[in-house]
C-alpha cells in the first residue's frame, strides 16, 4: 500500500472550466449530443423528439430534424460517411443523411429503448444497447441485418465503447457489469464486476493509445480499468455523491463528469485528482429538480465541453484562460 | 500354509440350512456341475503374499489386490478395486480436482474458470480490486510504437471485418430466393444383403438393390413446424462479484426514493375504491399555496363604498322629493283654503276682503296680519271706533273659530293622508268599501231590512259569464277548475285565416268540392242491411225509434207547426244550459258526446227548434 501512495502520480494542474455559452431552444430535456469530426457543429437529441444541429463558433441553430417519435437518446457522427445515428424511446435507430438531410435507413430490431450507441472507428459498423439488455452490432450499409445481437447482460445496455483494436466493443450496463466483447465471435471474453451500482457512463482516451484504459462511472464511484484485459486501476480519489449521467475526457487528461443533480466535476484523468467542483443551476423557470446533467461531450479538439440537460438548456464550458496556478487550485 | 479349518475345531452344528438341491429333479442339473466343480475345487494361487513378506511387492493392478485393500507398508500410491484414481481424464465427471498455480498455491478459483469461463479472463482475486497505476501511461509515445499499433489495428480490423462480412452474407443470402438450396434429383441405388438369409425373408434373394432419392419439396409450402423460441440459458457460469456488498439502505434514502403509485384521475380498472385524499394527492394541491389577488378584496370594497353612496343618494333625493311634495301639497292647501275662505266669506257677508289668511303655520304672523288689517281698520275705525270694536271682538271670535276649524280639518287630512300612504283603513273607510254581501254576513246590515227599500246587490255578481252554469257539480265532486286554463278560442281565430281560393281553377270552388263531398255515394253502401234503415248521423238515445206513422199521419206538418208554436219557438233563455264546455254529468258519469271536456269549441251541428 505505502508503495502505490508514494509512487502515485501527481496531479496536473489543469485551469478551471467556465460556462459561457447557454443555449435554451429545446423543448425537453437534452438527452444526447455528438460532434462533427470536422468540429464545425454539433447535434443534440432530445425529449421533445428533434435532433438540432447547432454552429459550434456561434451556438446558432442551423437545423431541426424531426422524424422520431420518442425521446432521442442517444446520437452518433459517423467520421467516414456523411451520416448521423440516432436512436430513441421509440426503439427506431435511424441513419441520417446530412446531405439530404432525411432519414434514408432505419435499423429494426430493438426490442426497447436504444439507449446508447457508438460507431466503430474502423469498421463500418453500428453497435447500440438499449434497454431490451441486449447490444446490437449492425452493418451500416444494410438495413436490417444484425450482424451480432450481443447477449449477457441482464438489465438495460446504458453505455457503449468502441475500439479499434480488443476488445472492441466494451459495454456498461444496469446490471453493474461490465463486459468487454470479441466481436468477430459475438462472445464476451471478459465481465468486471466492480461496481456496486449500475454503469451509466464508459469513456476513453480519444487518442488509440496502447496503453489505453477507460472509465466507468455509477453511483458515487468512478473506476478506471486497463485495456486490453481490462485489469482494474484505481478509483477516482473523491466521491462525487449523485449518480453520474455522463462522462468525457479530453486529450489534456481533463475528464468532467456530470451528474443527475448537476453537480459538474472536473478531475485529471491520470491521477484520479479532482480539481473542480461546479454546480449547473436550472435556468429560470424551471423547477429545482430539473437540474441535472443528461450527456456531455468535448469537441474534437478538446477545448470546448457540451453538456446537455435536464431543464431543457445546452451549456458550453471553456477553460479560464487567465487562470494560473497561483490564482487557482 | 495351515487351513484354517485345520486350526479351529470342527463345528458342533451341522451348517446345511438351506434346500438340499441333490434331490431336487431341476437343480439336479445345474449343481450336479457345481458340486463336482466344489469338489474338485482348486485352490486358486493367491497373488499378495503373506504379512511381513511383502518386500518389494508392489501391486499395480486390481489383480494385484487380491480381494483385500491397500498394504499400508507399501509406500506407493495404490488404486485397489480402482477406487482413487484421478477423473479428470473421464468425462461426465462433476468433480473439480484441486489444482495448484503457478506459485504453489492452490487455486481456489478453478470452479469460476472452467467450462465457458477458461476462455475468458475472470478476475477472482483480492489484487484485482487493489489499486494499481499503469507504469507506462508516463511514457511518450514513439513512432515505432504507433506505427505498430497502427499495424495492430489493422489486423484486427481486417479479421474482424472478414469474420462480419462472412455473417452477413450467410444472412443476405439466405433472405434471396434464387439462393435457395436446389435439390439434386438424382438418385443413389444402394446394395443391400440383408443378415438374416432364410426362405422367409426376401423371397430367397441375398441382395437388395434400394434406390435413395430426395422426396421432392414443395418450393412454395409453407414451413410445416413452428419454431418455438426457448429462452437461453444464461451463457457463462457466475463471474466472481469484485466489490463490498451494497452498504445497506438508509431510511432516508429509503424515503427519497419513494415513488407513489399511480391513481389516474380517468382510469381505474381493476375499481379500487381509493380514499379522497389519495385521489386528490397526485393533483398536487397541497404543494401549491393558493394565492388570491388583491383586486379581489378591492372590488369588494369599492363595490360597498359604492352601495353606501347610492344609499345617501337615493334618501337625500327621496328626502328633497318629499320636501317638495309636502311644499306643493301646502300650497294646494292654502289656495284651496284661500277659495273656501272667499266662499264663506261671502256667506257670512261683512268680511275684510284683504283678509286672506295663508298658511296655518303662520300662526305667529296671523298677529301681524292682523295688525296689518287693524291698520287699515283702525284707520276705518277712526271713522267708525265703536262700531269697529265690537266688529273686531267678533271677527276675532269668528277667526279664532276658523283658526280651530282649520286645524281640526288639517289634523284630519294629515291623519288621512298618513293612513292613506301607509295602507290602513281606518273603521269608517274600511266600512264604506264593504259589499252589501259581506256586511251581511258581519252583520252590520241584515238582509233585507229595509222593507221594500232599496235592495243592494253584491257587485260581484253582476256582469258574470257563468252564472247558473258554473259549477252544478254534486258534493262529491271535486272540480277544482270551473273554468279551462285558456279561453275558448272562437271559431274564426287567428290559427287559420283563410286566403283567397288560389286553387279554385284547379280544383273548382269552395262551393263546388263541397257539393261533390256531401253527394259523393262512396260512403253509403249499395245494399243496406237488411232490415235496417238508414241513418245520416250518430244516434243520440239509446234505441231510435222511427217516427214513420207520425210523418204518414201529419203529411204537411200541422201539428208540428202547432206545437211550435206553443213552445214558443226560440226563446232567449234556451240556450242557458247548452253553451259552455261543461257538461252536466249525473252523479259521477259521463254522458255519451262527451269527449273530455277539451276548451276547444267544436261546431255542433244542432237540430233547429
Amino acid at each position: 500500500m505505502l508503495d502505490i501512495t508514494r509512487n502515485w502520480p501527481r496531479p496536473v494542474w489543469h485551469s478551471p472550466w467556465k460556462i459561457y455559452r447557454v443555449i435554451s431552444s429545446h423543448l425537453g430535456r437534452v438527452r444526447s449530443v455528438a460532434f462533427d469530426p470536422s468540429n464545425r457543429w454539433f447535434c443534440t437529441g432530445s425529449a421533445d423528439r428533434t435532433i438540432k444541429i447547432w454552429d459550434l463558433a456561434s451556438g446558432t441553430l442551423q437545423l431541426s430534424l424531426t422524424g422520431h417519435v420518442g425521446q432521442i437518446r442517444s446520437l452518433a457522427v459517423s467520421t467516414r460517411q456523411p451520416y448521423l445515428f440516432s436512436g430513441g424511446d421509440d426503439k427506431q435507430v435511424k441513419c441520417w443523411d446530412l446531405e439530404q438531410n432525411k432519414v434514408i435507413r432505419s435499423y429494426h430490431g430493438h426490442l426497447s429503448a436504444v439507449y446508447s450507441m457508438a460507431l466503430h472507428p474502423t469498421l463500418d459498423v453500428l453497435v447500440t444497447g438499449g434497454r431490451d439488455s441486449l447490444c446490437r452490432v449492425w452493418d451500416i450499409r444494410l438495413k436490417n441485418v444484425q450482424v451480432h445481437v450481443l447477449t449477457g447482460h441482464e438489465d438495460t445496455v446504458s453505455s457503449l465503447l468502441t475500439r479499434p483494436t480488443d476488445p472492441q466493443v466494451i459495454s456498461g450496463s444496469h446490471d453493474t457489469t461490465i463486459k468487454l466483447w470479441d466481436l468477430r465471435r459475438g462472445k464476451p471474453f471478459s465481465t468486471l464486476t466492480h461496481h456496486k451500482k449500475s454503469v451509466r457512463a464508459l469513456t476513453h482516451l480519444p487518442k488509440l493509445d496502447r496503453g489505453n484504459c477507460f472509465a466507468s462511472a455509477s453511483t458515487n464511484t468512478i473506476k478506471k480499468f486497463n485495456l486490453p484485459r481490462g485489469e482494474f486501476l484505481h478509483n477516482m480519489l473523491s466521491q462525487q455523491k449523485s449518480i453520474i449521467n455522463a462522462m468525457a475526457v479530453n486529450e489534456d487528461g481533463v475528464m468532467a463528469t456530470g451528474g443527475d443533480n448537476g453537480s459538474m466535476w472536473f478531475w485529471d484523468w491520470k491521477s484520479g485528482h479532482n480539481f473542480q467542483q461546479s454546480q449547473t443551476i436550472a435556468q429560470p423557470g424551471s423547477l429545482e429538480n430539473e437540474g441535472g446533467i443528461d450527456a456531455l461531450c468535448y469537441d474534437v479538439t478538446g477545448t470546448r465541453l457540451v453538456t446537455c440537460e435536464a431543464d431543457k438548456t445546452i451549456k458550453m464550458w471553456k477553460q479560464d484562460v487567465k487562470a494560473t496556478p497561483e490564482t487557482h487550485l | 500354509m495351515t487351513s484354517l479349518k485345520e486350526l479351529i475345531p470342527p463345528p458342533t452344528a451341522s451348517t446345511t440350512t438351506y434346500y438340499d438341491h441333490s434331490s431336487d429333479p431341476w437343480f439336479r442339473q445345474r449343481f450336479s456341475s457345481s458340486e463336482a466343480e466344489r469338489s474338485a475345487a482348486v485352490v486358486k494361487p493367491n497373488p499378495v503374499p503373506q504379512y511381513l513378506k511383502r518386500q518389494g511387492f508392489v501391486p499395480r493392478k486390481v489383480e494385484d489386490f487380491g480381494e483385500g485393500g491397500a498394504f499400508p507398508e507399501i509406500h506407493i500410491a495404490q488404486y485397489p478395486l480402482g477406487m482413487g484414481r484421478d477423473k479428470v481424464s473421464k468425462p461426465g465427471t462433476k468433480i473439480l480436482p484441486v489444482s495448484v498455480d503457478a506459485n504453489g498455491e492452490i487455486a481456489y478459483d478453478a470452479i469460476v474458470k472452467q467450462n465457458e469461463n477458461s476462455r475468458k479472463i475472470v478476475y477472482s482475486q483480492h489484487k484485482d480490486i487493489v489499486p494499481k497505476i499503469l507504469k507506462d501511461a508516463e511514457e511518450e509515445m514513439e513512432e515505432d510504437e504507433d506505427e505498430e499499433e497502427q499495424k495492430v489495428i489493422e489486423e484486427t480490423t481486417a479479421e474482424t471485418k472478414a469474420a462480419l462480412e462472412k455473417i452477413v452474407n450467410v444472412r443476405l443470402s439466405a433472405a434471396q430466393p434464387k439462393n435457395v438450396a436446389k435439390q439434386s434429383s438424382e438418385s443413389q441405388y444402394i446394395k443391400y444383403k440383408p443378415s438374416q438369409k432364410s426362405e422367409a425373408f426376401n423371397s430367397g434373394a441375398k441382395e437388395r438393390i434400394i434406390r435413395m432419392m430426395e422426396m421432392p419439396v414443395d418450393p412454395l409450402e409453407p414451413p410445416k413446424f413452428k419454431h418455438k423460441r426457448v429462452p437461453r440459458a444464461s451463457g457463462s457460469p457466475p463471474v466472481p462479484v469484485m466489490h463490498s456488498p451494497p452498504r445497506p439502505v438508509t431510511v432516508k434514502d429509503q424515503q427519497d426514493w419513494k415513488i407513489p403509485p399511480c391513481i389516474s384521475n380517468w382510469k381505474n380498472p381493476k375499481g379500487y375504491t381509493i380514499p379522497l385524499d389519495k385521489r386528490l394527492a397526485a393533483d398536487g394541491r397541497g404543494l401549491q399555496d393558493v394565492q388570491i389577488n388583491d383586486n379581489f378584496a378591492k372590488l369588494s370594497e369599492s363595490l360597498y363604498v359604492a352601495e353606501q353612496k347610492a344609499r345617501e343618494a337615493v334618501a337625500m333625493r327621496s328626502k328633497v322629493q318629499k320636501e317638495m311634495l309636502m311644499k306643493e301639497k301646502e300650497k294646494k292647501e292654502q289656495e284651496l283654503r284661500a277659495l273656501a275662505q272667499k266662499a264663506r266669506s261671502e256667506r257670512t257677508g261683512a268680511a275684510p276682503p284683504a283678509a286672506v289668511p295663508m298658511a296655518s303655520d303662520r300662526t305667529a304672523m296671523d298677529t301681524d296680519i292682523r295688525g296689518d288689517y287693524e291698520r287699515p281698520t283702525r284707520e276705518k275705525e277712526t271713522e267708525y271706533p265703536k262700531e269697529t270694536r265690537e266688529e273686531r271682538e267678533e271677527k276675532m271670535r269668528r277667526e279664532k273659530i276658523r283658526e280651530e276649524r282649520r286645524k281640526e280639518r288639517e289634523r284630519e287630512r294629515r291623519l288621512e293622508a298618513k293612513d292613506v300612504a301607509m295602507g290602513k283603513k281606518s273603521k269608517i273607510t274600511r266600512d264604506r268599501d264593504r259589499d252589501i254581501s259581506e256586511k251581511v254576513a258581519l252583520g252590520m246590515a241584515s238582509a233585507g231590512a229595509g222593507k221594500g227599500g232599496e235592495v243592494m246587490y253584491d257587485q260581484r255578481l253582476f256582469n258574470q259569464e257563468k252564472g247558473m252554469d258554473s259549477g252544478f257539480a254534486t258534493d262529491d265532486q271535486y272540480n277544482v277548475y270551473d273554468k279551462g286554463l285558456f279561453t275558448a278560442q272562437p271559431t274564426l281565430s287567428t290559427l287559420y285565416r283563410p286566403k283567397k281560393d288560389v286553387d279554385g281553377e284547379m280544383y273548382g270552388g269552395a262551393d263546388e268540392q263541397l257539393d261533390k263531398i256531401m253527394k259523393t255515394d262512396r260512403f253509403k253502401p249499395d245494399r243496406g242491411f237488411g232490415g235496417a234503415a238508414e241513418r245520416a248521423g250518430p244516434r243520440d238515445r239509446p234505441v231510435e225509434f222511427e217516427k214513420d206513422a207520425v210523418e204518414e199521419a201529419d203529411p204537411f206538418g200541422l201539428d208540428q207547426f202547432l206545437t211550435e208554436v206553443k213552445k214558443g219557438g226560440k226563446k232567449a233563455l234556451d240556450k242557458v244550459g247548452t253553451g259552455g264546455t261543461m257538461r252536466a254529468s249525473a252523479g259521477s258519469s259521463m254522458r255519451d258526446g262527451y269527449e273530455g271536456g277539451s276548451s276547444r269549441s267544436r261546431i255542433g251541428f244542432e237540430r233547429g227548434r
